[in-house]
């Protein structure tokens, strides 16, 4: 909807809460590259700084709540208007998870740099947390954009970083079972892979709500869910 | 998406109370409703909405042939309560009247005492036998007028004496007193402070139970807390017209949408 409101401020305060959720997607996709980055690279001061960081984002996720609070009570939104703000306060919450996951990837690295590195592993997942930096940054451009055709592309391209975790998993059960000593490592970098899927799926739901805030409807297919190691028997 | 709406917001109903076809209303050259078709269910509680001068007063006179008291203005289509034309030559548009009752934007009591005001209704319609089954009548009108309580000692008094809120609830009773039922409602609290607001919207909500009311409102806030189902009207056209959940949260037509989130006046 392009057309402005008689009352113009009240454009401006719909503008403002919007502009929130730009600011912490911003903050959020630099999260996850420096995360990863950072373990990567065996680089603690870079993990302390993601660590730091998410008070920043935290911060904003509570400027979103308080706004969108003021804009309900004081304009009473309805239409477009009230699905932007409802899909405003929780975007936000979804933005502010990625970033604490973010963190928590900063935080295992810094306990990672002291052990024995695995070959292979965190330039896999560094890849996987592209994928979802990439599917984060298109999902803000779809919501900026009122895109629920990209959103719902977005949305299938879940299924990608589903597979790479599934792939990973394989893998750290492999290593841990070739030499017990590769456990404490394995163990940390299987929470780094969890975390990021577990971002993919907020980068999902935050395509859901641009969905439901464009064409009014929640979309009624369901997600393919591609994570199946809750099943996998181990060893078999 | 599934039904989220409260319990008590459904429609208990989908008997048709007032259905419309094809309805026209001119003012002399003035073509100011164009072919509305709806159909109001009883027990609902159906709120108009749309910019000044949308037609949706006209379209709710309509209802109760007020139109008539106006020379030029001339409506075609068809109106049947009930199944009932309205505009049937056979119909008396003073029994009409007393069957479809019609509260205004502003509260105007006869200039006479609190009960007369009330009884003077069922007294011209000769719907009480003898004093006693009169004062039980008004009794209960102001009872379901929510305003027994307070004037109950003072039934003497004159009906213009009480406060604005006071004299709307009466009116209210006034209307209910002839046993209508429908209930139309012309900005009833458009007068009115916001308490008396509310005491009027949940008069509103527990008339429902027993009459199917239709409500002109230019607050939207109104029309979303009292009604079940909306329309809205625009330059004469009945736009769009659904569940109030609906018409709120995601309205099918631009002309509405633009509407509701004040984009257009």
């Amino acid at each position: 909807m392009n057309e402005r409101h008689i009352v113009s401020s009240f454009d401006r305060d719909l503008e403002a809460v919007q502009a929130l959720i730009v600011k912490m997607g911003g903050l959020v996709e630099q999260a996850i590259i420096d995360a990863a980055k950072s373990l990567e690279l065996r680089d603690e001061e870079l993990a302390e700084q993601v660590r730091r960081n998410d008070a920043r984002i935290d911060a904003l996720e509570e400027q979103a709540n308080e706004e969108v609070a003021r804009v309900i009570a004081l304009r009473a939104p309805m239409g477009t208007d009230l699905r932007v703000v409802l899909s405003v306060m929780k975007i936000s919450a979804n933005l502010e998870r990625i970033g604490d996951y973010a963190k928590n990837i900063a935080k295992r690295t810094s306990v990672l740099v002291q052990l024995q590195q695995i070959e292979g592993t965190s330039a896999a997942l560094r890849r996987m947390a592209k994928e979802v930096e990439t599917m984060l940054k298109d999902a803000l451009d779809a919501y900026i954009h009122s895109d629920a055709e990209l959103a719902q592309d977005i949305r299938m391209r879940d299924h990608d970083v589903d597979q790479m975790y599934n792939a990973l998993f394989r893998e750290f059960l492999t290593f841990m079972m070739e030499d017990p000593r590769n456990i404490t490592a394995c163990m940390h970098l299987h929470f780094i892979a969890k975390n990021i899927e577990r971002m993919g799926d907020h980068v999902t739901s935050i395509c859901e709500q641009v969905i439901y805030y464009v064409t009014g409807e929640a979309p009624e297919d369901a997600r393919p869910k591609g994570d199946k190691t809750a099943y996998d028997l181990t060893g078999a | 998406m599934n039904d989220m709406r409260l319990l008590e917001r459904d429609v208990d109903t989908n008997d048709i109370k007032i259905a419309a076809r094809d309805v026209q209303v001119y003012y002399g050259d003035t073509h100011a409703i164009k072919d509305v078709n709806v159909d109001i269910a009883d027990n609902t509680v159906t709120a108009f909405i749309g910019p000044s001068g949308c037609g949706k007063t006209t379209f709710l006179r309509c209802m109760n042939r007020m139109n008539d008291t106006i020379d030029i203005a001339r409506v075609e289509g068809v109106i049947k309560i009930d199944d009932e034309d309205i505009y049937d030559k056979n119909v008396d548009p003073v029994q009409l009247r007393a069957k479809v009752g019609m509260v205004f934007q502003k509260p105007n009591p006869f200039p006479k005492s609190i009960y007369d005001n009330v009884a003077y209704g069922p007294k011209i319609h000769g719907l009480a036998k003898n004093k006693a089954e009169l004062d039980d009548i008004v009794e209960n009108a102001l009872r379901r007028g929510a305003i027994w309580d307070e004037v109950k000692d003072r039934l003497q008094e004159p009906g213009t004496g009480l406060s604005g809120g006071q004299q709307q609830r009466l009116c209210i009773a006034r209307a209910v007193a002839t046993e209508p039922e429908v209930l139309l409602m012309d900005e009833p609290c458009s007068a009115l402070d916001p308490i008396a607001t509310a005491q009027i919207e949940e008069l509103i909500d527990e008339l429902r139970q027993n009459y199917s009311v239709v409500i002109v409102t230019h607050s939207m806030q109104q029309a979303a807390r009292v009604s079940q189902k909306t329309a809205f009207f625009h330059l004469g056209n009945l736009v769009e017209y659904g569940s109030t959940g609906d018409i709120f949260t995601n309205p099918q037509d631009p002309r509405t949408e633009s509407y509701i989130t004040g984009r257009i006046g």
